[in-house]
């Protein structure tokens, strides 16, 4: 939340879910490089220790990245783990970190040593661009590298509220080229040298899972995705019946221009809001209100649902809509008030069976 | 100079603008379009590498910013229709990936015999 | 959307909500438990055998004479060794890093010459990396009349196996070969590392042989498009000392199925 930027707002979820990532890479690296009996047997290692590093660190931020990539439709097949969405950038920041060492290991190592700069010579060792085989497979990793880098230095909330939500998320949309860059790195880098099933299996399994959650999560979108609102006369818009929302909670509609507005209950009245946040635009609709406060599902920025402004010292702002009831059903004026407009709220019947 | 030494300067140069930017924005930029990072300067060397990467974006936000060509309502768009292409693409390119990946992989044939085509090699070769 | 009235509602920054909290637990123990057990077993199964090929700095330096050839990469016949390194055998040349020495042989082609460097070994393969200057490679004081072996010619070979380039694949680097490895081999085959060539199985007695292109030249163009693949080939071969070459003809490589 907005009120003087600082380096990182901690919290004890962020310290538990860092804490966990940290013990999982960690164990990671270290049943990777350490637990292998025929490597401490002997005082020579068969392989580089460079080499070594280079797959350790290379494998972890590829399953590092499946995981992240999990997420996403996985918190829209059940919400329960939208709990994982949160803190979520901490997790690619971390991946970023992973996949630079991989890079650093492999620059100064299969780079290094020749008279040319080591840079360019990760430009022009290879140029067999007309092969799949012998493809310059470290382009794709490169090029994965500067979509992470991208999007972990940008990852500060600074940055939301500077490019503005839809920019930022733009922006951040470069993971999808990136993962599957990812993918095609490995597929022609590591997996063609690997002999043996267990890593071509387990690097199969993993981009699969996230290939599958993906579409998984747009079917069950189209299926279940936001009613479209119901043109009437005079330019309003139907969105559901009053009963249809229940106290603390909203209903979506799809408004023709694209927006999305969430109509909430608060003690049997009416209001209307933008579905989106003003941090990262998360659905507010499927948020609820918490302390008589719309609370966002994604990072729990609160609302006034009668204004769309963030309660003190929080200056957040975002629109309201006009809306009226008739006859039982709930329609919206689809052109949206400034943010922070008030609207005074519509009461309705109370919910039967409710108190 | 080969196309990898040009795109090494031009690599240096760009990185070298974004220091310039994010010397200016984070010393006089900043202050003037967001209120909440006035007088807050610890977290403001962690946007440099941002800087660094993204600067012409950020001089094209500290423009409209500045010039009040911000629309206010342009940050309640939020790209939700893409996603589902995206979903889409994504898997398609992760299939593709991994069946060009398997497509051309070899097995090291270790069975395969040398053979002696003549006893002596044309001299003429 | 499937929010249903007892779903539990997560707030970052309060308490886990009671029913929340056992399957973020369990989630969170899975993906810790996914990453240890996934890091124990491709740690375990990855390939961590590259050969014997390696560089012997517990040999110590090598100081030795010999007879300088002039192939597209030079060779160094022994006539006064030591204990490791016999008269008759035969050493590729490189220098430190990435960079070959031709232009240090060049003057000494067919004298006698000392070498001092550090092994690389593989096998029957054997490269000595030159100490910097005059130190590592010195035409010798005393010439005696020694001459280039003659060449004996072993006829035309269909040969099946993989090119990589000398340097790596003797064990400066472990794995040293590979399309993993392709560029790293193709920068030392620029700097003018002698490029190898690994053979299924034993020609002549040798599974290595030294690359060059059908008229003796350099590793022709088109083998830089198969560098670190399996695949078939011909050329005609011949033994310099006791050093297979192999000069390839660009247009028969084919990938081995």
């Amino acid at each position: 939340m907005s009120v003087k930027y600082v380096p990182v707002q901690w919290n004890r979820n962020k310290w538990m879910y860092d804490g966990f990532l940290l013990v999982g890479v960690g164990l990671f690296l270290g049943f990777f490089l350490h637990i292998r009996p025929d490597f401490l047997s002997g005082n020579d290692p068969r392989i580089n220790a460079q080499i070594l590093n280079a797959r350790a660190f290379g494998v972890c931020a590829f399953l590092m990245l499946s995981i992240i990539l999990s997420i996403g439709p996985l918190a829209r097949l059940d919400p329960r783990f939208s709990a994982l969405l949160y803190n979520r950038r901490h997790f690619g920041v971390m991946t970023a970190a992973v996949a630079l060492t991989h890079f650093g290991f492999i620059l100064n190592w299969y780079f290094a040593f020749s008279k040319s700069n080591k840079y360019e010579a990760l430009l022009f060792a290879n140029t067999n661009y007309g092969q799949i085989a012998g493809f310059p497979f470290e382009m794709f990793g490169l090029f994965a590298l500067i979509c992470l880098l991208i999007l972990s230095t940008t990852s500060h909330d600074f940055w939301l509220k500077f490019l503005t939500a839809p920019v930022w998320k733009r922006l951040h949309y470069l993971i999808y080229p990136a993962y599957a860059a990812v993918v095609a790195h490995v597929a022609l880098g590591m997996l063609q040298d690997a002999s043996g099933n267990v890593f071509p299996a387990l690097f199969v399994v993993a981009a699969l899972i996230v290939a599958g959650l993906h579409v998984a999560a747009f079917v069950h979108d189209r299926r279940h995705g936001d009613p479209v609102a119901e043109p009437v006369a005079e330019g309003w818009f139907r969105i559901c019946k009053a009963s249809d929302i229940r106290e603390g909670r909203a209903r979506i509609g799809l408004l023709p221009n694209g927006e999305r507005v969430a109509v909430f209950r608060q003690d049997d009245k009416l209001s209307a809001i933008s579905n989106a946040c003003a941090h990262q635009n998360g659905p507010l609709g499927e948020g609820r209100i918490v302390d008589c406060l719309v609370t966002c599902p994604w990072h729990g920025f609160n609302y006034d649902v009668r204004s769309g402004r963030s309660p003190a010292p929080f200056t957040e702002k975002i629109p309201t809509y006009n809306l009226k009831v008739h006859d039982a059903e709930v329609y919206v004026d689809p052109n949206a008030n400034e943010p922070g407009t008030y609207v005074e709220p519509v009461e309705v019947p109370p919910l039967e069976g409710e108190a | 100079m080969s196309t990898a030494e040009l795109i090494f300067v031009l690599v240096k140069a760009w990185l070298v603008t974004g220091a310039f930017v994010s010397v200016i924005f984070l010393t006089i930029g900043i202050d003037q379009i967001d209120e909440d990072a006035q007088d807050a300067y610890v977290f403001r060397p962690l946007l440099v590498p941002a800087i660094l990467l993204i600067w012409p974006l950020v001089l094209w936000r500290w423009y409209v910013l500045k010039t009040g060509r911000d629309n206010p309502m342009s940050r309640f768009h939020p790209v939700r229709k893409a996603h589902d292409v995206v979903a889409v693409m994504l898997a398609a390119a992760i299939i593709a990936a991994l069946v060009a990946g398997f497509s051309v992989r070899q097995t090291w044939p270790a069975d395969a015999d040398p053979v002696q085509l003549s006893e002596k090699s044309e001299s003429s070769k | 959307m499937n929010d249903r009235e007892d779903t539990p509602f997560f707030i970052g920054y309060l308490q886990v909500p009671q029913k929340l909290r056992k399957l973020l637990l369990v989630t969170a123990l899975a993906l810790v438990g996914f990453l240890l057990g996934a890091g124990l077993l491709i740690g375990r199964t990855q390939d961590t055998d590259p050969g014997g090929g390696a560089f012997r700095f517990d040999y110590g330096q090598q100081t030795v004479s010999g007879v300088v050839e002039n192939l597209a990469y030079p060779l160094f016949h022994v006539t006064e060794g030591n204990d490791r390194l016999k008269p008759g055998q035969t050493l590729m040349l490189t220098g430190s890093g990435k960079d070959g020495v031709s232009n240090r042989t060049l003057p000494m082609v067919g004298k006698l010459a000392t070498a001092k460097g550090i092994v690389l070994e593989r096998g029957s393969l054997e490269m000595l990396q030159l100490a910097g200057g005059k130190r590592g490679l010195s035409e010798a004081e005393k010439q005696s009349s020694v001459s280039v072996p003659k060449p004996e010619d072993l006829g035309r070979w269909k040969l099946t196996g993989e090119i990589c380039d000398g340097k790596c694949l003797s064990g400066a680097m472990r794995p040293g070969r590979g399309l993993a490895h392709k560029a790293c081999a193709n920068l030392c085959l620029f700097g003018d590392i002698p490029p190898v060539f690994v053979s299924t199985k034993p020609v002549k007695g040798s599974e290595f042989l030294m690359v060059l292109g059908p008229d003796g030249g350099a590793l022709p163009k088109e083998a830089y498009d198969f560098i670190g693949q399996y695949i078939t080939l011909e050329g005609a071969v011949a033994r310099h000392g006791d050093m297979l070459v192999f000069k390839m003809d660009p247009e028969t490589i084919e990938l081995a199925s």
